[in-house]
Order: structure tokens, then C-alpha cells, then sequence
């Protein structure tokens, strides 16, 4: 009885297979495995996500006349690279958990015989998902986790085109002392993190660089995510009164900071809010002048009109119903056209060949949508040219501001706000 | 002055606390009964407010009411369709039941609704104002104001009415109450219908100041968990003085100590307390 | 054939020749052992939760510390994951007796909740400590140095390893339940009044089980820690760990000796496999229907599906109305 149930499961899995890859015989297809979080507490960005991906292979597929001017893989009709072989995304959920997203990737790897795989934005699932790639020898692109050690594995299917934690930080100290050099006052400096992976790892990162670099932190206050209420640490804020103030929060904290901070009526001059929660769209876009004027980080920037970048945009505004792109829609974008690119070049689905082909990736800053230097990779499989802009909140869009070759628009301190 | 302050802002997430517990204590303490859905339900209250609001325009006076007759529907359907059934099986069953009844409604949710916060806008009940120095935040004054409210009611209710006796008479014994001519399955549903109004209220009026979305109920139902054992199981003045407590004492540690301790704070006393009180701060034994 | 016989028989029969079944399959091979690794974990609790009654909703406490104790022996010693086995069941066991002897006064309801208190601060306070890498977590050797580190490609080696695991925890649960032990247990779970007026020091062998389910409780960390190379505060201690254990032993039928594994049977790939078809769409269909399943479970069955094999409808256990009328009084 349960052999009769599991090969009428296999049989299904094989329909369902099959379904995707009827056209197989008349056309290669080129599958690319991405494994990112469509439930659990991150279902929000997994979603954005999913339509990044699909945005990017439809343009390799069915190609965009305008942007083919520019981007020479948006001229439809496949990868050239491989005769025409269009793209299949093969996205999974991770759920949020390191288990499900390795037993994801197992499975893109053996099942679905994915080329390459773009995985996980949480650094904790990227651990464990990376690890069964490697095993499997089938090339890895990590396009978001910022976790320093992820490349100190030794892997060596394993590519990251993100900047990491480290390169927030840096950007920031710089941003900082150059304030303080144009006479803006940054003695004091608060940071509030949420408790999990991301607020931990980026506020430690950020206050020893700050401390290295001749800043220094006066006041570290660590709080759980996703409580109801936030008052005791405004108020602790307003008592001491810190100059600059590093908020790193996820969606639902960042919209209860803003309210609170309105509510007691108190802002810093400069109030950074590190990406996370206050990058999304029902931040942005629902908490109307609360947000005026804050300071963020992105890859991102529309930069010039009739750039890869603003186009991109106006395609990603086109497949949400509204939303741009953001630091993180662009940088899993990004991702796929490295991965894309890659096999396109390397003329082939074989694993070492793919891998050959990203060790080689050399994109210069105008085929990127992010606004990176370019994506070149050292031996650990890390992007050296992943840097960061500094942006501002203005009319409900992350401008870039900084550093002042990329910045599009001025930087008007102090934080406006209500 | 800071200190008065965050006391307030204690007691009144305190009173939303002990709003939207007071459902799942009196569900508790009818039948033994504990849903591990109850935050689910809150979360469902809280998107009532937001479709009212986006779909209709209306503000609380409309959501609140909506939002207490479809979750009272939604525990009454609960209650015939698999809380009756499962209340014969052991203890165990209810976790079962209602923990897959939890993930049914918050992933329903996540499909009706996207992965995507909701919030309302902050202007619905009016501005925060100034009272003797303190700030008071318009919505979380009416939530707690009307966490208060029903409160009181469900304990009129119970303690004051024919109907309430009635309940009780059947949490006591079912038995002998039907053998009195009480029907228990009515009284029961009349509980979870009961139970379910106050939590949608609850979920309505949260919906003001929290953002929304599919998995917000999982934290609420925890703190939930620990305002009514805390307070004892079934009893709903037990929540309120519990919910404030816990309020308070959480306001309080997350300033003077940092944030990051106050559930610390919050569970310890938890656990202190039943060491001294096994049966809760105002259970009966 | 007796009834009694036929599921530990096709159990058996379905381990010995699950291996070669899958033996195309990476995925399948993978789920196997991911079924039994669950069955531990839940077996584990089984002792305290289903033989004893005392549910604990916070049995990941166990189970993180396990992992931890595995990944702090690599981490800061440099030995094999799995030395670190007996020092999580160490920790556990003395833990467990922390915690079991002012919890397991408690009654009923009072018990889940204060153990769900527990695991809540254990998992808050590890996040908090630099030692245990934090909220970030701590990853295991990342390349297998020798076998030891019990790193492998193929699940099949931690299929087998799982088996001979599951297979002390359930001969143990076995000579349990056949001795005195067992007896004092289903004694103080039918009613711990009744049993202490017979003589049967209830607090003691309560601990007793709770110690033991810890304890196998943290092996399992232990294990899931060499499979999986990584181990974070949530997927440590979160709180949707300790409610699985509940729930797989629940739906397979608790207080049995084989109902954890079965249940592990059903909700394992089930959870796989509607994930692996129906997440890549988002929205949380996996999780709509993985929850209406069991809803539908506990509907119909709710004293798990091992009741369908026993002779009769399992009788209603009248023990509910009596501690309903203890425990719960609404004022």
C-alpha cells in the first residue's frame, strides 16, 4: 500500500515535471533554482522577490526592444550563448527555516537538475542550503546575506555579489565623519537593533567600525522584534538625546518607531535607518511625512533615466502593480543576471563550466542594476566591487545622497520628519 | 515624569493585553479548552479593520462591530465543526486541532491577503493629546478603554446574569446542568460566540496602531498564553490584572533595564509566580 | 492477525525496505531520515507527554541544547559535532530536573504553559550570548575533516545512524511501559490523586520521565546539528519545534509506543512534499492545507490514527471533565 502511494506521488511529481518541460524536446530550457522565503516572517520580501526573478527571465525569454539597446541580454529569444535557450525559474520556499531550505536546494539539485542555484536571503538558511551545494558541486549565488563568514567556508561552488555588513559600515563611518567635517555635530550616537540574525550582526559590524574609525557608539539598545509597543525605547532615546541614531528594525518595528517618535514628539538630527523594514513599500509608501528625510543604505538608486537601472525600474513597477525596485529587489535581480549571464557565456549547463564562467564575471557599473562598482569575484567567491549608497527618503523615494560622485539628489540634514 | 509616562504606556498595552485575552480565558475556563488559534483569530479581527477601512472607509465604529460578529460566526463554526468533536478525545487533541486550525487561518490569510503589512492611518480615532505632561496616543486610549469595557462586561455577564449562571453551571458539571434542563452544547457555543466577539473587538481595535500581517498572531498568541495562566485559568479579572501587570512590569524593564530583557523579566515572574500560586494569581484551586 | 502486531510489523518492514525503494532518489532518501529524526525527537517527548500526561509545549529547550552542545564542541574545542552529544544530554537531564521539579506540580494546562514559559527565555537568553554565536547562530564543521564529523552526501548514513537511534529510544519507551515504571505512569495520568493514594510517589517518577524525555530530547539536537551543520536560536528553540513534537505524537496516537513514529510518518512528507509542489507558488498554500489535514485528523480522529487499529472506537477517557472541573472555573 504505501510503495502504490509513494510511486503515485513520484508519478504525480513526474506530471507536474513534466508539465514545465513539455517544450523540452523542441527547445533547451535552462532551469535556475532559487530558494527564498514565500512564507513564514519574510513572506514579503520571498514575494517581491519571486517577481524580480520572473521579470528577469521574461526579459532573457521574450525580450524588451528599448533595453536591448543598452542590455544585450533583453533582446528576447533565449540565451544566445546556448542557441536560444530560454530560462526557467524554479523558485522554492524556504519558510524561514534552515531545514527547508536546504531540503529545497537538495531537491532543485536532484530533481529538478537546476544549472545554478540564487539562494536564500537569510543568512542562517544561505548556511545550510550553500552547504548542500557545495556537496553536490553545483554552483551557488548568494545575492543578499550579509553575514561576513559565509565566505570564510572555503567553498568553492559558493559566489556573492552583495555587499556585506562590513561595507554598510563602512559607509556609514565615512558618511558620518564627512558630517562632522562639514560641522554637523555626530558625538553621540545611538544604535537600536532588533534581536535576531540581521539587527545583531549588522549593529555589532557597524560599532566596531565605528570604534576603529574614531567614532564612537553611546548607546547600544538591543530589542525582540515584532513587540506591540516601542514607547520605553523612544523615551530612553529622548532622555539621552543622541545626535545620530541607527535604527536596524524590520517592517513592523520601523513603522511603530515612526509613529512613536511622532507620538513623543522627539527626533535626532540624523536618523539613520538601516534598509530592513524601512525599505518597505508599507513603510515607504503608508507612513506618509513621518519619513521624510530619513537616511538609508540601498544598492539601489534610479540613477539616470534611460539607464539599465531606471529601466529595470520601470519593468519591476510594471510586473508589482507599482512598487521599485529596492536594495533588496535589486540585489536579487542583479543576482540573477550575474547567474544568467554566466551560463550564457559559459555556452553550457555544466556545473563546472558555469562555475569557470562566474570566476570570470567581469560587468561593468552600466550593465548593472544595482548600484555597484561592478561584480567581479575574488577567490572566496565574494564580489570586491559590492559597495553601497547612501540614500535619503524624499517624497516617499530612497534617493542616493552619497557618496557624492553617485548622488543624484542633495543631502538636507537635519531629519525633517512631522 | 518619563517614569509616570512609561508607566501609562504599561497599563494601556497592559489593557489591550487583557483584551484579547480575556476571550481565550473564558473559552479556558468554560471547557478546559485551549486554542492555540486565539492569535489567529486576533490577526483575523485585525484584517477585519483593515478591509472595512479600505473597501468601505469606515473607521472602528464600523470594524469594531464587524469585526466582533465574524469572529464570534467564526468561533461559533469552530466550535460545532471540530472543538465539540475534539473536546471528547484527550487533552491532546486541542492542541492538534487547533494548532491546524492556526495554520489554516494564518496561511489563508497570507493567500487572501499577500505576505505584505497593512496599517491603517494613524488619524481614524484622532491625535495623541496632553494630559497633565503625559502623551496619551488617541487609539491605544480607546483600545484600552474598551479592553476595560468588555472586561467588565464578561465578568457582568458571568457573575450577574441568568445566562452567565448558566455557562457556569455547565463548566461545573455538564452533566447534572443538562440534567437541570441546560443544554451544554448551546451554552458552549454561546461561549466561543462570546469568546470570539471580544477578540475580534480585540483584533479591530489593535489594528489602529499595529501593523498587520498574516503572522501577527503568532507573538500575541504567546503573551496570550502567559496573561491568562497568569492571571488563572478562567478568570476574566484574573487577565485584567495580569494583562496590566505584565504591561507594566514590561514597560518598566524595557526602560530601566533594555528592551531586550523584558520578556525575560515577563517569564521569570511568570514562572516565579506559579511556583508560589500553581493555579495562577486570582484561579481558584 | 492480531492488530496489536501488524504496525510495529509493517513499520519494520517499511524501514528495511525504504532504502532500497529510494534508492534513485536523493530527495526520498533524505525524507526517510528526516521522518525518523523527527520520530526521536517526538518519541522522546512521548515519554513525559503521552505515557506520563504532562504535555510540555517547550520540549525544543531540549532539543537546542542538544544542537548547541554539539556545535560548542566544534566551535570552541575543535572536536567532532558529535562529542558533544553527552554533554547536551548532560545539561539537558540536569536541566530538566531544574525545571521539572517546580514545574510538574503544576496541573494540566498550568504545566504547557509554564514549560512554553521556559522555552521562551531559554531562547531569548541564547540569543543574547556572544558564547553561543548570538542571534546569528553557529555552523558546524563546514567540510567534513573525517567521518566523525558525520558529514555526508547521501542521507542514507544518517538514515541508518537515525534508525539505530529511534530503535534504543523506542526499546527503552518498550521496557518502560512493560515495568513498574509504566504502570506508575499510566497511573498518575489516569489520576494523580488516585495514584498517590495507592502509594506511587507521582512527583518522583513524573521527573523521572521528564529527565529521561530530555534527555533523548537532546540527542536528537544533537543529530539534526551533524545533518543540517548549522544551529540558530529559532530553529533551536522556537517555539513551533515544541509544538510539532506535540502534534506528531498526537496524531499518530500518544502514550503509544509507535504513535510518534507514525505520526512523524504523515506529517513529515507532508509538510516535504507540499512544500516541494505547492510553496514555489508563495501565498502559504503548503501551509493551508498541511494545517486542514490535520485539523481533519483531529476532527475525526482525535485520539490519533493508531485508534483506527484498536478493537473497538477508542473509548472516550472520561479524565477531561474531572480536571476540566479542577483546572478551569470561570469567575
Amino acid at each position: 500500500m504505501l510503495k502504490t502511494t509513494r510511486q503515485a506521488v513520484l508519478a504525480g511529481a513526474a506530471l507536474i515535471a513534466f508539465g514545465f518541460a513539455a517544450d523540452a524536446g523542441a527547445q533547451q530550457t535552462v532551469k535556475i533554482g532559487a530558494v527564498y522565503p514565500l512564507s513564514g516572517n519574510s513572506a514579503s520580501t520571498g514575494n517581491y522577490a519571486k517577481m524580480a526573478f520572473e521579470m528577469g527571465a521574461d526579459i532573457i525569454n521574450n525580450g524588451d526592444p528599448e533595453l536591448a539597446k543598452i542590455f544585450p541580454l533583453a533582446k528576447g529569444g533565449g540565451l544566445p550563448g546556448l542557441k536560444g535557450a530560454k530560462i526557467q525559474m524554479v523558485i522554492a520556499d524556504n519558510q524561514g527555516t534552515p531545514q527547508a531550505g536546504a531540503n529545497q536546494t537538495l531537491r532543485l539539485i536532484t530533481e529538478e537538475k537546476v544549472a545554478a542555484l540564487i539562494c536564500c536571503y537569510q543568512s542562517a538558511i544561505t548556511v545550510t542550503a550553500s552547504a548542500v551545494a557545495e556537496k553536490y558541486g553545483v554552483p551557488f549565488l548568494n545575492a543578499e546575506s550579509v553575514a561576513a563568514n559565509l565566505t570564510e567556508r572555503g567553498f568553492k561552488w559558493f559566489f556573492r555579489t552583495t555587499p556585506v555588513a562590513a561595507d554598510f559600515a563602512t559607509a556609514y563611518l565615512s558618511f558620518l565623519k564627512e558630517q562632522k567635517a562639514a560641522g554637523k555635530k555626530v558625538d553621540s550616537i545611538a544604535i537600536v537593533h532588533e534581536n535576531t540574525e540581521y539587527g545583531n550582526s549588522v549593529s555589532s559590524v557597524i560599532s566596531d567600525a565605528f570604534t576603529k574609525g574614531g567614532l564612537s557608539v553611546s548607546m547600544k539598545v538591543p530589542y525582540g522584534a515584532n513587540g506591540p509597543d516601542v514607547q520605553p525605547q523612544v523615551l530612553q532615546l529622548k532622555e539621552k538625546n543622541p545626535d545620530v541614531v541607527i535604527f536596524i528594525s524590520y517592517t513592523q518595528d520601523a513603522i511603530l518607531y515612526a509613529k512613536t517618535m511622532k507620538e513623543l514628539n522627539w527626533k535626532p538630527a540624523i536618523l539613520i535607518a538601516d534598509d530592513g523594514g524601512f525599505n518597505d513599500p508599507a513603510f515607504t509608501k503608508q507612513m506618509g511625512p513621518v519619513t521624510e528625510g530619513l537616511i538609508s543604505r540601498s544598492v539601489f538608486a534610479q540613477g539616470k533615466p534611460g539607464s539599465v537601472a531606471a529601466m529595470m525600474d520601470a519593468l519591476y513597477k510594471k510586473k508589482t502593480g507599482g512598487d521599485g525596485l529596492d536594495d533588496v529587489s535589486a540585489r536579487v535581480l542583479q543576482g540573477f543576471f550575474v547567474v544568467a549571464d554566466a551560463i550564457n557565456r559559459a555556452g553550457s549547463v555544466e556545473p563546472a563550466k558555469v562555475q569557470a564562467a562566474l570566476k570570470a564575471t567581469d560587468l561593468k557599473p552600466d550593465q548593472l542594476i544595482a548600484g555597484y562598482d561592478g561584480v567581479k569575484f575574488d577567490d572566496k567567491g565574494q564580489n570586491i566591487l559590492a559597495s553601497t549608497l547612501v540614500t535619503q527618503l524624499k517624497s516617499s523615494n530612497y534617493v542616493a545622497v552619497w557618496p557624492k560622485a553617485r548622488a543624484t539628489d542633495p543631502l538636507v540634514l537635519p531629519y525633517k520628519g512631522w | 515624569m518619563t517614569l509616570v509616562q512609561v508607566v501609562i504606556g504599561g497599563l494601556l498595552l497592559g489593557a489591550v493585553y487583557a483584551l484579547f485575552s480575556s476571550g481565550l480565558t473564558l473559552i479556558w475556563g468554560m471547557m478546559n479548552v485551549v486554542n492555540f488559534a486565539h492569535g489567529d483569530f486576533v490577526m483575523l479581527g485585525m484584517y477585519t479593520g483593515v478591509v472595512v477601512w479600505t473597501a468601505l472607509g469606515g473607521g472602528p465604529w464600523a470594524s469594531v462591530p464587524m469585526a466582533a460578529i465574524l469572529i464570534a460566526t467564526l468561533g461559533v463554526i469552530s466550535y460545532f465543526f471540530l472543538v465539540r468533536h475534539i473536546m471528547k478525545g484527550p487533552m491532546l487533541a486541542q492542541i492538534l486541532g487547533t494548532f491546524g486550525l492556526a495554520l489554516f487561518l494564518r496561511y489563508g490569510a497570507l493567500y487572501v491577503f499577500g505576505a505584505n503589512f497593512k496599517s491603517l492611518p494613524d488619524n481614524l480615532v484622532g491625535h495623541s493629546f496632553v494630559l497633565g505632561g503625559i502623551r496619551f496616543e488617541g487609539s491605544r486610549v480607546l483600545a484600552a478603554a474598551v479592553g476595560l469595557g468588555v472586561t467588565l462586561a464578561l465578568h457582568l455577564i458571568l457573575t450577574r446574569t441568568a445566562i452567565g449562571s448558566r455557562m457556569l453551571a455547565v463548566s461545573e458539571d455538564a452533566t447534572a446542568a443538562q440534567l437541570m434542563g441546560i443544554r451544554p452544547q448551546r451554552m458552549q457555543a454561546l461561549a466561543w460566540a462570546m469568546a470570539g466577539a471580544a477578540t475580534g473587538i480585540a483584533g479591530a481595535l489593535m489594528a489602529l496602531f499595529l501593523p498587520i500581517s498574516p503572522t501577527a498572531g503568532e507573538s500575541l498568541a504567546i503573551v496570550a498564553f502567559v496573561t491568562v495562566s497568569f492571571g488563572g485559568f478562567g478568570s476574566v479579572t484574573g487577565a485584567l490584572v495580569a494583562g496590566l501587570l505584565i504591561g507594566v512590569v514590561e514597560s518598566l524593564s524595557a526602560y530601566l533595564i533594555g528592551p531586550i530583557y523584558k520578556e525575560v523579566i515577563v517569564y521569570a515572574l511568570f514562572v516565579l509566580v506559579l511556583w508560589f500560586r500553581p493555579q495562577g494569581l486570582m484561579g481558584k484551586t | 492477525m492480531n492488530a496489536r502486531r501488524i504496525v510495529p510489523l509493517a513499520l519494520l518492514v517499511l524501514a528495511l525496505i525504504y532504502p532500497v525503494l529510494t534508492m534513485e532518489s536523493a530527495v526520498y532518501q533524505r525524507m526517510g531520515a528526516l521522518v525518523l529524526l523527527a520520530a526521536i525527537g517526538a518519541s522522546a517527548w512521548n515519554i513525559v507527554g503521552g505515557y506520563a500526561g504532562q504535555v510540555s509545549v517547550g520540549h525544543a529547550v531540549f532539543f537546542g541544547i542538544g544542537a548547541y552542545s554539539s556545535v560548542v564542541a566544534f566551535v570552541h574545542v575543535g572536536l567532532p559535532p558529535i562529542v558533544g552529544a553527552p554533554l547536551g544530554v548532560a545539561v539537558s537531564v540536569g536541566l530538566a530536573a531544574l525545571i521539572g521539579v517546580p514545574t510538574l506540580r503544576l496541573s494540566g494546562h498550568y504545566f504547557s504553559m509554564a514549560t512554553i514559559a521556559v522555552g521562551e527565555l531559554v531562547r531569548v537568553m541564547v540569543s543574547t550570548s556572544d558564547f553561543l554565536g548570538g542571534a546569528q547562530g553557529l555552523g558546524g564543521p563546514p567540510m567534513p575533516r573525517t567521518v566523525l564529523d558525520l558529514s555526508f552526501l547521501s542521507a542514507m548514513p544518517y538514515y541508518y545512524i537515525f534508525l539505530v537511534v529511534l530503535g534504543v529510544v523506542l526499546g527503552v519507551t518498550w521496557g518502560i511501559e512493560r515495568g513498574r515504571m509504566g504502570f506508575y505512569l499510566r497511573a498518575i495520568k489516569d489520576s494523580e490523586r488516585a495514584a498517590r493514594s495507592l502509594g506511587v510517589s507521582a512527583g518522583r517518577y513524573k521527573l523521572y520521565a521528564y529527565m529521561l524525555s530530555a534527555g533523548f530530547a537532546s540527542v536528537a539536537g544533537s543529530l539534526y546539528l551533524c545533518m543540517f551543520g548549522f544551529i540558530d536560536p529559532e530553529s533551536g528553540f522556537g517555539i513551533l519545534l515544541s509544538v510539532k513534537m506535540v502534534v506528531m505524537a498526537a496524531l499518530g496516537g500518544a502514550g503509544q509506543l509507535f504513535g510518534p513514529l507514525v505520526g512523524a510518518l504523515i506529517l513529515v512528507p507532508l509538510e516535504e512534499l507540499s512544500n516541494s509542489y505547492l510553496g514555489g507558488q508563495g501565498a502559504g498554500i503548503t501551509y493551508v492545507v498541511y494545517g486542514a489535514i490535520i485539523v481533519m485528523i483531529a476532527r475525526f480522529l482525535p485520539s490519533g490514527l493508531l485508534s483506527l487499529f484498536e478493537r473497538k472506537p477508542a473509548p472516550v477517557k472520561p479524565t477531561e471533565p474531572t480536571s476540566a472541573a479542577e483546572g478551569g472555573h470561570a469567575d
